[in-house]
């Protein structure tokens, strides 16, 4: 184990976690794109990672909902091992919500099929319930005169708030933001980290990956900082922007400070 | 250097000349209201029935052939005594395309207006124009009848589909639901229609009849194989994979021609027991596994036109795998491959002449062989009846290329 993991150890939660990651190796082939990742979440955490690109944000939080397959090591998300058993992958999906950079709306289907498909086909809840829940959530993303049309007349700002408001259709406990704001024009960022902000306010589980400082410094409870596949260091925001102990860390945040 | 004169004359340019294309001026001076498209319509069809007559006329072409043999090019070998059921056949045709054509429209209101959108009813005058190629063909093909039944017969089948396009209004909600209902039992009564008491049997059947008959099962029965194996190429269960792989490319690197001939001769053979298939059974099937080797591959790359993305998201959001493929995956897929679907319908409908060759008397063919007949023999007449069945296959064609185009305009919605 490396001085920075035993330090990244010290400064995991205690108690009990909602997300486990022990000691998880991931490759693409030969390449190594995860190396011994030790990650563990508290419930109602927000947990920023944050690193230069291929350092394996993305791949990180793809590995908790199975999105790729992690080849050593261990998952554990809210008591449910991560393995091949099909039925654990679903009950983990079913209780994470994951938001992407590209958004990845469903074009053929309305703002409102997009947000109800999911409890509806999955948790066979009610047509009429799964859209007032729907309804509920565009007005908490403070978008619900868009509820009837199509992903492909609303602009990227309003597509990532209704991936969002999709997400969270599902009740999750978890949710994962993969770079939800790097495909967005400068002027629609900010509408989207508000309904994170207060997302967040709210008391749900995030694993953010970004390039967002700001909201890293505001939003934080802890921020990671990965670089070629490892999580180099691990800190609250104050400690990990003022005073930083690793030269990796200190060399990136120079680089965007 | 910008001349300054040059400028000015742009200015005094104006705004751009009001020349509007074809099509716009079409909408503009001869469908502008329902009464002037009714009145395009039956001037129209007057205007048909008078130029084919001016043709036949100046260019001194003897339609002769073809008033003898219509009954020949349209049906075949069919008796002359129950043409009476390929009447009924046609009636119950136009109600059932009534019924469902007011179904659908049902469905679309009422999806509208629950999601509080307009939704405008299309007019008759909007139906006249998108079928207009069909209403020609129609009249066309009465401007060479002998009696004044067969006419007084279609404008009928007219009234019929009208009365049961209103009558769609009282369908049962559980019908609406399941309007597929509509075509099945539309097509189950049809056919008994045609064929139940002595009626006409499958190996009867010719004409461009047949052709129709082709095309239509064709298609509804090589679509969703096509699908299935498709689906079957991207499975991951190794058999299913290279069964369907072997499939398609078998069936792919073979002449239709030789399916066919395989259909008439040989597939008896393979068939145990004394099961004797109809000829024509047998040609549909050759038919249908040709084509839904080629729709498969038109299936696949819709399925690869749509982006990983999608699937993950699916994914992430818990939907299971056969979930993520029929609500997202294949919706998208299906949309993006339109064009080359219809094509290879289109392709489909214009093979069905193929079966010609193992004796079937398809329109193509009878409209070679009845210039063998004594009295036509010798004159060259191939020359009008061959182009008098192109006319057929072209405007079958043309009206399936504009549907195509009108669906994916319409299913262009959502597109990002």
């Amino acid at each position: 184990m490396t001085e920075a993991q035993v330090f990244a150890d010290a400064t995991q939660v205690q108690g009990d976690a909602i997300i486990e990651v022990n000691d998880m190796d991931k490759f693409f082939g030969d390449f190594q794109a995860l190396k011994s990742i030790n990650l563990r979440v508290g419930y109602g955490e927000v947990v920023v990672v944050i690193g230069p690109s291929g350092s394996g944000k993305s791949t990180l939080i793809r590995c908790i909902n199975r999105l790729e397959e992690h080849e050593k090591g261990s998952i554990v998300v809210d008591g449910v091992p991560l393995t091949e058993d099909v039925k654990n992958i679903q009950e983990i999906r079913r209780e994470t919500g994951m938001v992407f950079q590209s958004f990845n709306l469903f074009p053929h289907l309305t703002v409102l099929e997009n947000i109800t498909l999911a409890p509806r086909q999955v948790r066979n809840t009610p047509k009429k319930q799964a859209e007032e829940t729907a309804m509920e959530l565009l007005t908490r993303v403070k978008i619900p005169e868009q509820a009837h049309k199509y992903p492909g007349q609303l602009s990227g700002g309003q597509q990532q708030r209704v991936a969002i408001a999709r997400s969270l259709a599902m009740s999750p406990k978890v949710m994962l933001f993969d770079e939800p704001t790097s495909a967005l024009d400068p002027e629609m960022i900010k509408e989207v980290l508000d309904v994170m902000i207060e997302l967040a306010q709210s008391g749900m589980t995030m694993i953010v990956v970004t390039h967002e400082m700001g909201f890293a410094r505001e939003v934080a409870d802890r921020v990671v900082f990965m670089a070629d596949g490892e999580i180099v260091e691990v800190g609250t925001p104050q400690h990990f922007f003022e005073s930083p102990r690793e030269e990796r860390t200190k060399l990136f945040l120079s680089q965007i400070l | 250097m910008v001349d300054v004169q040059d400028i000015s004359v742009v200015e005094e340019a104006g705004p751009p000349t009001t020349a509007l294309p074809p099509g716009e001026w079409i909408r503009k001076n001869l469908f502008s209201s329902t009464l002037n498209t009714v009145l395009t319509v039956v001037f129209g069809a007057i205007i048909v029935w008078a130029v084919v007559s001016a043709i036949r006329f100046v260019l001194g072409v003897d339609a002769t052939i073809i008033v003898t043999n219509l009954k020949l090019y349209m049906t075949g070998r069919w008796p002359v005594e129950q043409l009476n059921r390929l009447w009924i056949g046609a009636y119950i045709a136009v109600a059932g395309i009534g019924l469902f054509a007011r179904a659908l429209v049902l469905n679309a209101k009422a999806q509208a207006e629950e999601a509080g959108l307009a939704h405008a009813e299309p007019s008759l005058r909007e139906t006249l124009r998108r079928f207009w190629p069909l209403i020609a063909l129609i009249v066309f093909t009465l401007s060479f009848t002998r009696t004044l039944t067969p006419t007084l017969l279609t404008i009928g089948a007219a009234m019929v589909g009208l009365v049961a396009y209103r009558a769609g209004d009282l369908l049962p909600t559980w019908v609406l639901h399941r309007s597929w209902l509509i075509p099945l039992v539309g097509t189950l009564l049809f056919y008994f229609g045609i064929t139940t008491f002595d009626g006409v049997g499958w190996d009867d059947w010719g004409g461009f009849y047949l052709n129709i008959v082709l095309t239509i099962a064709g298609i509804t029965l090589a679509f969703p194989l096509g699908l299935l194996l498709a689906l079957g190429r991207r499975s991951s269960l190794p058999a299913v994979k290279w069964l369907s792989i072997t499939y398609i490319e078998i069936l792919r690197g073979v002449p239709m021609i030789s399916l066919l001939l395989m259909g008439a001769f040989a597939l008896g053979f393979l068939i145990p027991g004394d099961t004797q298939f109809s000829l024509f059974l047998r040609l549909l099937i050759a038919i249908t596994l040709f084509q839904s080797a080629y729709i498969a591959e038109v299936v696949r790359g819709g399925l690869q036109s749509v982006p990983q993305g999608q699937v993950e998201a699916a994914q992430a959001l818990g939907l299971a795998p056969w979930k993520t493929m029929r609500l997202i995956v294949l919706p998208q897929a299906l949309r993006n491959v339109i064009p080359a679907m219809v094509g290879q319908f289109i392709a489909l409908f214009k093979d069905t002449t193929l079966v010609a060759i193992v004796g079937l008397l398809d329109l193509l063919r009878a409209a070679a062989v009845s210039t063998a007949q004594p009295e036509f023999q010798a004159q060259g007449l191939e020359a009008v009846t061959l182009p008098f069945a192109a006319v057929f296959f072209w405007v079958g064609s043309y009206v399936m290329s504009r549907e195509s185009r009108r669906l994916e305009r319409k299913l262009g919605v959502g597109v990002r």
